[in-house]
């Protein structure tokens, strides 16, 4: 798990795509936490 | 000719790399805040635990400075070499197909391996297909994946350049493919060592035929 602060939620599925996980290899799951 | 050889921070080949690289043409190392390759005419990505590795092997690397240069000088034919951890940048890169698992046994490995030449490219120039070549592995990260319609495109288009020879898969690699190009043939990664071939010492000469194939084919070696 990875947590990660960020300015607005639609950024994470590119973070996700480009960098924090490899989709050939890896799924994802983004989880919003309030605060 | 020049070869160029990355050093990222937790690299550990490099220096093996550029020994290799001097037996058959000139050699530099280029450090990853390096923007311009500045006129070499080969590159290799050595082995190592680049930026140590985090997020996933080559993960970060892919995003160097240098690796930016590398994606250029590859789309204009430049010859690259990614080797083990270099395999995984150049994969996460997206200038190699596939990906590099955990070892199927989740152990770290290291064996003299037996390879087959599988296909033909720019490194490989002058090996048949078929011949057999003895180069070291170790890794954690080397089983070779990509989805079956991908491999069977792969090897439809000869890009499977090396395989693991029968019985001698060391890690689960998926049609125990060992090395792959690009469709071009200009760029190959491989989870063997051919860096630490280079000398009878040692076992073996036969990683040296890699470098000395893109020496020979440098328009500077005419």
């Amino acid at each position: 798990m990875v947590e990660l602060e960020a300015a607005s939620a639609d950024d994470l599925p590119d973070l996700c795509e480009k960098l924090l996980a490899n989709p050939l290899i890896e799924d994802y799951e983004i989880l919003e936490l309030s605060a | 000719m020049v070869f160029g050889i990355l050093q990222f921070p937790g690299s550990c080949d490099e220096r093996d790399a550029l020994a290799a690289c001097e037996r058959v043409a000139d050699a530099r190392l280029i450090w990853h805040e390096e923007t311009d390759l500045d006129g070499v005419d080969a590159v290799v990505v050595p082995g190592g635990f680049s930026y140590g590795d985090y997020l996933r092997a080559g993960a970060i690397a892919r995003f160097a400075p240098a690796m930016e240069a590398v994606a250029r000088f590859a789309t204009e034919g430049g010859p690259v070499l990614g080797i083990c951890n270099g395999f995984q940048v150049l994969c996460e890169a997206g200038l190699l197909p596939g990906a590099l698992l955990p070892n199927e046994a989740l152990r770290f490995h290291f064996r003299q391996a037996g390879l087959e030449v599988a296909g033909g490219c720019d490194w490989t120039a002058g090996i048949d297909p078929g011949e057999r070549l003895s180069i070291p592995t170790k890794h954690m990260s080397g089983r070779f994946f990509a989805p079956d319609d991908e491999l069977d495109r792969l090897e439809a288009n000869g890009q499977v350049v090396l395989r693991y020879a029968s019985g001698s898969n060391p890690n689960g690699s998926l049609r125990d493919i060992a090395g792959v190009a690009n469709e071009a043939g200009n760029v190959m990664g491989l989870m063997p060592h051919p860096e630490h071939a280079v000398d009878a010492l040692t076992g073996s000469t036969d990683g040296l035929r890699l470098f000395a194939a893109v020496a020979s084919r440098s328009p500077a070696a005419a």
